[in-house]
């Protein structure tokens, strides 16, 4: 509680002190990192996918590859992470320490198992050692081991077998951790359901192959010599993680909660998580690029945001924005607008006239004397790509024009032919 | 860190990803305007957009295709009032440092080592350039590129004019000189150096020696003077930054070395001979100008890291006389002034301050109040026009003296200008001569 604000959850009947969670990843590898997360503000965590000892873990090295843009970094993270490579019993006594430590903070466990048996004893061992809740990694999609991760994800029978198995040997909440290189989230997300999940987390990282040496022709990650399709995170991935998360939340025939992931960093991105019907979100990319204290400005950005905007609860914001969306013949396709610009502010780029001429309706001409854009208000398409390339805030913006407004008809040439 | 460490070596350029983070800060203008900026045409807005788009070779190629002396040029231009003063970022924040930029794709194009230019189709025609500072290597570059054969007579014993002999080596490092000079050597531009074109009708005789064309850039290196006798101590920012360049130092160190120095001047060679004279391990050293400092000549950004580097700024004070003692220099008789009506620059004209003399107390002077052409040089090409300040006539569109055949470009027909200045000369002279050697006469 901060300015009157109430940031606490409640999920599958557990209480979360925020919904600002560590997802399943290497931030989450050790209770010795969990700890320094909690510390930190962060309110749950995902630990890192425990497996049996039975097929030891080892990591691809290097296990990460970056994605920049221009001087950007880290606009998205392709990585061969595999599971924990630690002993079972190693992160038993982590969570063990943890539960001790730290009892007013959620500890889900991810789990992944090899054999149906797995799934089963691993949900034992978790739940003994004091689990709050299980998450069953039905979606990692470059598991070294054969027919693992997201190859069960894909198969909708075995999300269900294995959910029913960690089920009927454990009374802690399942959450099914979905893949996103689907179709149709919904339909493993209803198998886990049938199975008996209380919840959805995704998305898991996203399918990818973002780049290739090209003096090598080694596609990323390079591991020695192979690269591999992998999974990409990071704020490149956002605006795909909002959309599953908005499909599940829209299903009626689904309605369970769900934790978001994927490109979350700032407290908007969170806001915007929960406003298409996530409950608790989880990080890994953001603290990777940033570290824990990212927490601090979700926490304070978001209670800014409820002040503002008298909201007290934040289970007041979820799914708040699933009203608004429709499907695209939906639209009203009466109501026409231009792009207005603000000439005062104008710096003379003409970036604005570039992208126009070549991209849009061919709307603008060039004073080449006052190095100034002149629209033509009835060729504008309204696309507002002028807008996106502006570098001028506020100096292109989307005005609705009255019905009686008439957009030119595009030329065409080889009328005489 | 003592004063003399700022001037060891020229400062570090950019990186790979400083540059490419500069050049996205580039709003990519349409008909940008740093390219309208630039003299020579060397055309930044293309380059910058290359390097925004990883098209690193091909930026590279721009400048050189551009100007054969790009990379003297990144380091040496007073970019805020060229291409960087007409950037458009400006307005939202800071210009794009195109200089900067520059400089770091001469210098990856050192590192990538792709060969730029070949030696054009070889064509009849023969061109005499007198003269290896950059009016002449520049048409130099641009006659050889369409085939032509190309001599450059250079008096001195290297190849550079001013910008070997003129700037200190932490302005501009040998090596990107060089560097710049290997592009001319790889169109097959011949140098013939210790061959001053000098004394009577020497221009006019290479014609009658087989050349077809001649090119005059000899520029300019009569010092002007405070005083005409020689006095021990008192040196011309000529021979000063000259020696500096070949080292000679033995003659130097002895007036510079732990001891107090003045330089006269409030241009960017006064600036160049404090900042060496610092280099050298000067006590104290005096700028001495006349004017304001905001009347000064110099580029802000060279007076601005003067002044943080310790140097003395003694504004508003005219030289008046040297103080000597058995012709060896003692110290500087100065003047007081203040400002007063605006003279024909159109600045308001220093006025002496009656009574207000007084000795500033130095073992040596630099006199950095610019440089004219040689007395008598009018008859080293006696059929050529020129003024009453001895600079060549020509027409400016061509380069074309009042002689057939003979062209010029550089200080020697503009008076004291910026490198790009003469850049551009011999390239606007180059398209002339190449046309000339087609057809013989002189097309605009």
């Amino acid at each position: 509680m901060s300015d009157g604000v109430d940031l606490s959850v409640e999920f599958c009947g557990l209480r979360f002190k925020n919904p600002f969670m560590l997802s399943s990843s290497p931030v989450a590898n050790s209770a010795e990192m969990v700890g320094r997360a909690f510390d930190a503000g962060w309110g749950g965590v995902a630990y890192k996918s425990v497996v049996t000892d039975n097929i030891p873990i080892i990591h691809p090295s290097p296990r990460m590859k970056e994605y920049d843009y221009g001087e950007k970094k880290l606009v998205g993270l392709q990585n061969v992470e595999q599971t924990s490579d630690r002993g079972l019993e190693a992160n038993m006594k982590d969570i063990r320490y943890l539960k001790k430590h730290w009892p007013d903070h959620i500890i889900l466990v991810s789990i992944m198992g090899f054999s149906n048996q797995e799934w089963a004893d691993l949900a034992i061992a978790c739940t003994d050692a004091g689990a709050d809740m299980l998450e069953l990694n039905f979606s990692c999609p470059h598991m070294t081991v054969e027919g693992s991760g997201a190859k069960v994800g894909q198969v909708q029978e075995l999300v269900q077998k294995f959910t029913e198995t960690v089920n009927d040997v454990t009374e802690i909440p399942l959450v099914a951790k979905m893949t996103p290189n689907i179709t149709d989230i919904n339909i493993p997300a209803l198998y886990a359901k049938k199975g008996g999940a209380d919840a959805i987390s995704a998305i898991n990282t996203v399918m990818a192959l973002p780049g290739v040496n090209i003096d090598t022709w080694v596609p990323d990650p390079d591991v020695f010599g192979k690269g591999s399709l992998s999974g990409y995170s990071g704020p490149a991935v956002k605006p795909i993680g909002l959309r599953f998360i908005a499909e599940m939340a829209l299903n009626k025939d689904l309605g369970l909660p769900i934790s978001g992931m994927g490109g979350i960093e700032t407290w908007i991105d969170v806001l915007e998580y929960l406003l298409v019907g996530a409950t608790t979100v989880q990080v890994t990319t953001g603290i990777i690029h940033y570290g824990y204290r990212i927490v601090e400005d979700m926490e304070e950005g978001l209670s800014d945001y409820m002040v503002s905007k008298d909201i007290s609860r934040v289970s007041d914001l979820i799914g708040k924005a699933l009203p608004n969306l429709h499907e695209t013949d939906k639209f009203d396709l009466s109501r026409q607008g231009i792009a207005e610009y603000d000439l005062e502010k104008c710096i003379g780029c003409g970036q604005c006239y570039i992208v126009c001429t070549d991209a849009g309706g061919q709307a603008l001409e060039w004073d080449e004397v006052k190095r100034r854009p002149k629209p033509i208000e009835d060729k504008c398409l309204s696309c507002m790509v002028c807008k996106f390339v502006c570098p001028v805030d506020g100096l292109i913006s989307f005005k609705e024009m009255p019905s009686s407004w008439k957009r030119r008809e595009t030329v065409t040439l080889g009328d005489d032919i | 860190m003592v004063y003399s460490d700022h001037f060891k070596g020229m400062e570090k350029g950019f990186d790979v990803h400083q540059a490419v983070a500069e050049a996205n800060r580039c709003l990519l203008c349409h008909d940008p305007p740093c390219s309208r900026g630039c003299p020579g045409g060397t055309d930044p807005g293309t380059f910058i957009r290359k390097l925004r788009l990883r098209n690193i070779t091909g930026a590279i190629r721009t400048i050189k295709q551009n100007n054969i002396l790009g990379g003297s040029c990144s380091v040496l231009c007073p970019t805020a009032r060229l291409c960087e003063g007409e950037c458009c970022a400006t307005d939202i924040d800071r210009p794009i440092q195109i200089g900067r930029i520059q400089r770091f794709l001469v210098e990856q194009s050192w590192i990538q080592d792709v060969k730029f230019f070949e030696k054009g189709e070889a064509r009849a025609g023969k061109v005499a350039v007198v003269g290896s500072g950059p009016a002449g290597l520049s048409c130099a570059a641009e006659v050889a590129k369409g085939g032509y054969q190309v001599t450059v007579f250079e008096s001195r014993s290297e190849v550079g004019g001013v910008l070997r002999y003129g700037v200190p080596s932490h302005r501009l490092s040998t090596t990107i000189l060089e560097n710049d000079l290997r592009s001319l050597r790889e169109l097959g531009v011949e140098f013939r150096c210790d061959s001053p074109v000098q004394g009577d009708g020497a221009a006019e005789d290479l014609l009658n020696q087989g050349f077809d064309a001649v090119f005059l850039a000899p520029g300019l290196w009569k010092p002007i003077r405070l005083k005409e006798e020689d006095i021990e101590g008192v040196f011309t920012a000529t021979d000063f930054l000259s020696s500096m360049r070949e080292k000679k130092l033995d003659g130097l160190a002895p007036f510079f070395s732990g001891k107090d120095v003045a330089v006269i001047g409030g241009g960017s060679v006064a600036i160049d001979c404090v900042e060496s004279a610092l280099e050298l391990g000067a006590r104290d050293v005096y700028l001495v100008y006349r004017r304001s400092f905001t009347q000064m000549p110099a580029e802000e950004d060279e007076t601005l890291s003067a002044l943080r580097a310790g140097i003395h700024f003694l504004l508003l004070n005219q030289p008046v006389d040297y103080v000597t003692e058995n012709d060896t220099l003692k110290g500087i008789r100065l003047a007081r002034t203040q400002l007063g009506e605006k003279d024909a620059s159109g600045r308001r004209r220093p006025v002496e301050i009656p009574g207000s003399e007084w000795v500033l107390a130095i073992d040596a002077v630099i006199e950095a109040i610019g440089s004219r052409a040689a007395n008598d040089s009018p008859q080293w090409y006696p059929s050529v026009k020129v003024n009453s300040k001895n600079l060549v006539e020509v027409d400016r569109e061509t380069g074309a003296t009042s002689t057939k055949g003979i062209f010029a470009g550089g200080d020697i027909i503009n008076g004291p200008a910026l490198v790009i200045d003469a850049i551009r000369d011999g390239k606007v002279a180059a398209t002339a001569i190449k046309g000339y050697l087609e057809t013989l006469e002189v097309s605009k």
